[in-house]
This record gives structure tokens, C-alpha cells and sequence, in this order.
């Protein structure tokens, strides 16, 4: 639903994006994560027809960007990561009017206008003035308005960014709501943790490039196999290194004083004989307890090991 | 649907603004006040002395008054149309619709001008007094009002073409300024003295460049309507010809803006407008 080949964008000198190849299968919602920079927004900017890329190539829906921009624009419905609203129009006429841009009918658009204002938990708002709305009502009343069209694909450029703690939970549970509507979703964000609920699969850009891709179901299928350990305690510095090097399930240690968080890939009766290890050592433990693995730290580890782990 | 969204869109903002109301009383009373004075000037207090004469100079003060305003009101209302939309960060999911550039152009104009010709039309009631004074016929005043909406379309065109090829507000704000001084106060001015020159030996010179500056000032056409200055057809070519060449010229870098894929027709990087 969702290919691009090579596809390159410079400014100058400057290379925003470089030879990405990304396929995006129709029904699946594909997560990008990066840093600010890394060449996300770009890339989503050219998806939707707003920028051209220097070169390599991008359809959408069998639509190419480039040369089929018209075709693109009503198979996609495009959220930018900083946007504004009208002033002095109600929610209602706020989505009639991109209706109207798309060419849908008044009846339709009506129904189609109530029905996404309820799905996205705005319909006592139907008839506040859109900039009267706080930020994160905003933000999904632009959810609302990308689907007004009924479009084939959605591009999401960081939906949840500038949103507060309480928004950017509702604003996850819409796009999970958003998973069951069938659609093909790009999703953009700087933090993995917030698309590891949402997407099928996940890409990393850095530096223009996707660096690399992983299914979200096999990254929670090791999930269980790796742990994070939160330990703390006081004992000689060479007995803490001497425990950690010489168990092999122990991946990577943080120092995150007063205690160490230890990624580990084993069993709960191999921890077990980690803390005698350490206690052996005359380690005297505070405490040594499992956190739930962050989804971020998994995802590198996943792809740093294989690659591609899908 | 409708047939231009973005008009309707317009239409309905710019008249639910705060300011619409407060500009449109604020010119009524203004060009009331001023007709008044100008009538009572006209018959000095005395209703059986009506000089017709004096009535037409009412009517033509009155016409190069209001085309004045309103060519200096239109930048403030459309210099801003398509870079504001960029400030706020609306454009960039305009851009993402259907909408043709043309469409969005045509919608922005005409919306920007919509509120200039209410401003026209509440004063109608105005010009209907000089009727009762003599100074003008119905197809005169009909003459000058279309000129005047001419003129509004016209300046808005070029306000929302400016707007679009500048990146900021304030750029094409002086960029549009900088247009309706030329037409208005430049022409005029240079086109004027230039005719007093023409009593000197460049007579050729003087009188040609003349008409043909004052040819590209709305003021002196819309005289030449009221009957006043006498202008030769080839005046209203060049009038028309000039400013539709100026529109078509400016919205060439006006559509490569809105229309990134068009760039790859030209050599070197777009210039991104989002």
C-alpha cells in the first residue's frame, strides 16, 4: 500500500533522507521512530505530496507521489506534526469544509462528521469553535478531519507531540481505535514506547536512513525473554563486574546510582543464582527486583543483534 | 459540496470576525459624514439653488475618495491571505487536498475581496442623494461602481499573489503596499507632472510617457468615467492589458509555491513553502 524505493531528498548539500526503501502492507500500521532530524518529518512530507524527492521513488496506494500527486491527495489523509486551525469555525464546519475540499456529498459528510466526532470522543463538541478547543482535543479532532475523506491511508507525523501525560493516553487509545478500522497507517514518533501499543511493525531512522525494522509481535515475543533487573546494594566494585562477567545471561548493565538496572536473558532460576552470585561476593543487597522491559531498550537489542528481526 | 470550499470557508470566517462589523459602520459613517459636507458645501444652505455643475464635482470627489480608500484598504485585508495561512499553520494541510492552486487562489481573492465591495455597496445609498442634485446619471455611477470592483479584484489578486510568493506576512504586506503606491500615487503623480512638463520643448516625450502612466492609474480611468478627463481606447488596453500581464506574471512563482511537484520541471532544489 505504502512503497518507496531509493528514495533520497537533499537541501543542498544536506541529505535529509537517503535511499530509503520502506513497504508498508495494506491493512498494518508502520511506526517510524527517531530523533528530531533523523529524517522523519521529511519523509512523511514527500508521502503526502508536499515536498519532491531529489530522487528514487514513492507510491502510495499504486499511486506515485511525484507524477500522481492528484491520485495521492485522495488516497491519503495527512496529519503534519505542527499545525493550526481556523478561527471562527465551529468543529462541524471545521470538518465540512474539508469535505467539501474532497468533494464529498453534504449528507455524507454530515453523517460521516458525527460518527468520527463520537469515535474520537468530541461530539459534545460539535458546535464549540475549533480554536476555543484545548491542544489535544485539537489533535484528534485532526484525526477526525484525515478521515473525513475515508481515505485508503493514513500519514501521522507525530500525533501525540506537545500533548500532555492525560492527552497523549487518550490520543493512544485513539490510535489503537484506529487499528480496527482496517486502514493502512505511517505513523511518526520520537519515542518508540508510545508506538509499541499501536504498531505491527516499527522502523528506526537515523541520520535519513532506516537503520533498521522489527515486527512489534516478535519484539514482544522475546519480551519474555528478556528482563530488566533493578539492583541495588553496597559491596566492593570488583565483586559487582566479577558477578555480571561471569553470568552470560547478563546483556548490558546501567549504572543508575544507587543501584544498577541489568538487562538479562534468562530464567527466574538464573537470576537466582546471580543474586548468590553477588551475595557470595559479599555483595549485601538491598534490592533486586524485575521491571518491565523497556519496549525501547528491547528494540535495539533486537535489531543490533540481527538486524532485521522480522 | 460546493464549488469552491475554500470561498465559502472565507466568506463565512471574514464575516464572523470582530472587525468586519466596526469597518463597515466606520466607513458608512465616514463616507455619510462626508457626503453631507460635501452637499452642503455644494448648495451653501440654499435648496433652491442647485448648480448641477457642482453636483457632477460631488460625485467625482466622492468616486476618487472611495477608490482611494479602498485601493489602500484591500492590501490589509488580502496581504496576508496565503502567507498567514502558512504563519499558521494551516496550509500545509490545505496543501494536502485536492484543491487546485488555481482554486485556492481564485477562493482567497475573491474572498478577500468580498468585504471591500460590501463597502462599496452600503455606500450605494450615498451616490443616490448626488442623483437628487443632478450631478450624475445612474449608468455614470453603475460605470464607476464597476470600476471600483474592478479594481478591488484587481489589487486583491495581486495583494494574494504577493502573499503567496513571499514567505512572510509582513514582506508581502509591503510588497502589496509598495504595488498600490505605484499605481495610485506613482502614476499619478510622475504621469501629472509630466503633463506639466509637456508645455516644454520634450512636448513628444513628456506627453506620451504621460498617458501612458496615466493610463495605469485607476484615479484618473475612473475620472475619464465620471466624464471629467477624456482617455483614448488604446489608455484602457494598456489599463487592462498591463495589470492582467502583471497578474499572470506573478502567479507563475505564485502556483510553483503551492505546487511542489512542478519544481522538478525546472533545474535545482524546490524552494520548500511549508
Amino acid at each position: 500500500m505504502i512503497q518507496t524505493q531509493n528514495l533520497v531528498k537533499r537541501y543542498g548539500r544536506e541529505v535529509a533522507v537517503n535511499q530509503l526503501n520502506l513497504t508498508v502492507r495494506q491493512g498494518t500500521v508502520f511506526g517510524i521512530v527517531g530523533e528530531n532530524g533523523a529524517g522523519k518529518t521529511t519523509t512523511l512530507s514527500m508521502l503526502a505530496t508536499l515536498t519532491v524527492p531529489t530522487s528514487g521513488q514513492a507510491f502510495i496506494a499504486g499511486y506515485e507521489v511525484t507524477h500522481q500527486p492528484h491520485e495521492v491527495r485522495r488516497a491519503i489523509g495527512y496529519m503534519p506534526d505542527s499545525f493550526g486551525v481556523y478561527d471562527e469555525l465551529t468543529v462541524m464546519e471545521y470538518l465540512r469544509f474539508y469535505a467539501d475540499c474532497y468533494g464529498v456529498d453534504r449528507r455524507t459528510a454530515e453523517r460521516r462528521a458525527k460518527e468520527l466526532l463520537d469515535w474520537v470522543d468530541l461530539g459534545a463538541k460539535r458546535h464549540s469553535y475549533v480554536n476555543a478547543l484545548s491542544r489535544g482535543m485539537q489533535q484528534r479532532l485532526e484525526i477526525a478531519r484525515c478521515l473525513m475523506h475515508n481515505p485508503e491511508v493514513l500519514i501521522l507525523d507525530e500525533p501525540s507531540s506537545g500533548l500532555d501525560p492525560r492527552s497523549r493516553l487518550e490520543m493512544r487509545a485513539v490510535l489503537q481505535r484506529l487499528r480496527s478500522l482496517g486502514k493502512t497507517i505511517l505513523v511518526s514518533s520520537h519515542i518508540l514506547h508510545e508506538l509499541g501499543s499501536v504498531a505491527d511493525e516499527i522502523g528506526i531512522m537515523r541520520g535519513g536512513e532506516l537503520s533498521a525494522i522489527a515486527s512489534v509481535n516478535v519484539m514482544l515475543a522475546h519480551s519474555d525473554a528478556f528482563r530488566t533487573l533493578w539492583i541495588s546494594g553496597e559491596g566492593p566494585r570488583e565483586a559487582w563486574e566479577a558477578a555480571f562477567a561471569d553470568d552470560p545471561h547478563v546483556l548490558n548493565v546501567v549504572d543508575k546510582s544507587p543501584a544498577v538496572e541489568v538487562l538479562y536473558a534468562g530464567t527466574v532460576e538464573q537470576q537466582a543464582q546471580l543474586m548468590k552470585s553477588l551475595m557470595d561476593r559479599g555483595v549485601v543487597l538491598y534490592q533486586f527486583a524485575e521491571r518491565p522491559t523497556d519496549i525501547e531498550e528491547l528494540f535495539l537489542r533486537l535489531t543490533d543483534q540481527g538486524g532485521e528481526a522480522d | 459540496m460546493r464549488a469552491n470550499p475554500l470561498l465559502y470557508k472565507e466568506f463565512r470566517q471574514r464575516m464572523r470576525a470582530r472587525r468586519t462589523p466596526l469597518v463597515v459602520a466606520g466607513y458608512f459613517v465616514s463616507m455619510a459624514a462626508l457626503t453631507f459636507f460635501l452637499l452642503y458645501e455644494n448648495v451653501q444652505g440654499q435648496l433652491v439653488l442647485v448648480l448641477p455643475a457642482r453636483s457632477e464635482q460631488v460625485f467625482l470627489l466622492m468616486s476618487l475618495l472611495q477608490m482611494t480608500v479602498v485601493a489602500f484598504l484591500t492590501p490589509a485585508f488580502a496581504a496576508g491571505a496565503i502567507s498567514g495561512e502558512r504563519e499558521r499553520r494551516t496550509l500545509v494541510v490545505l496543501l494536502t487536498t485536492p484543491l487546485s492552486p488555481f482554486g485556492i487562489l481564485v477562493g482567497k481573492v475573491l474572498s478577500s475581496s468580498a468585504l471591500l465591495a460590501l463597502l462599496l455597496v452600503v455606500s450605494l445609498p450615498l451616490y443616490s442623494l448626488v442623483f437628487l442634485f443632478g450631478g450624475a446619471v445612474p449608468q455614470e455611477v453603475l460605470a464607476v461602481f464597476g470600476f471600483q470592483v474592478l479594481n478591488i479584484v484587481l489589487i486583491a489578486a495581486l495583494s494574494v499573489l504577493w502573499s503567496t510568493i513571499a514567505l512572510r506576512s509582513g514582506w508581502s504586506t509591503v510588497l502589496s503596499y509598495a504595488t498600490v503606491g505605484f499605481m495610485v500615487i506613482f502614476s499619478g503623480v510622475v504621469g501629472y507632472g509630466l503633463r506639466l512638463l509637456a508645455q516644454s520643448p520634450m512636448e513628444f516625450f513628456a506627453l506620451r510617457w504621460s498617458n501612458d502612466l496615466l493610463a495605469l492609474n485607476p484615479l484618473w480611468m475612473e475620472a475619464s468615467l465620471a466624464g471629467v478627463v477624456n482617455v483614448s481606447r488604446h489608455a484602457w488596453v494598456l489599463f487592462l492589458g498591463f495589470y492582467a500581464a502583471l497578474v499572470a506574471v506573478l502567479a507563475v512563482p505564485a502556483v510553483f509555491r503551492l505546487r511542489p511537484q512542478l519544481w522538478r520541471l525546472l533545474p535545482g532544489d524546490e524552494r520548500n513553502y511549508q
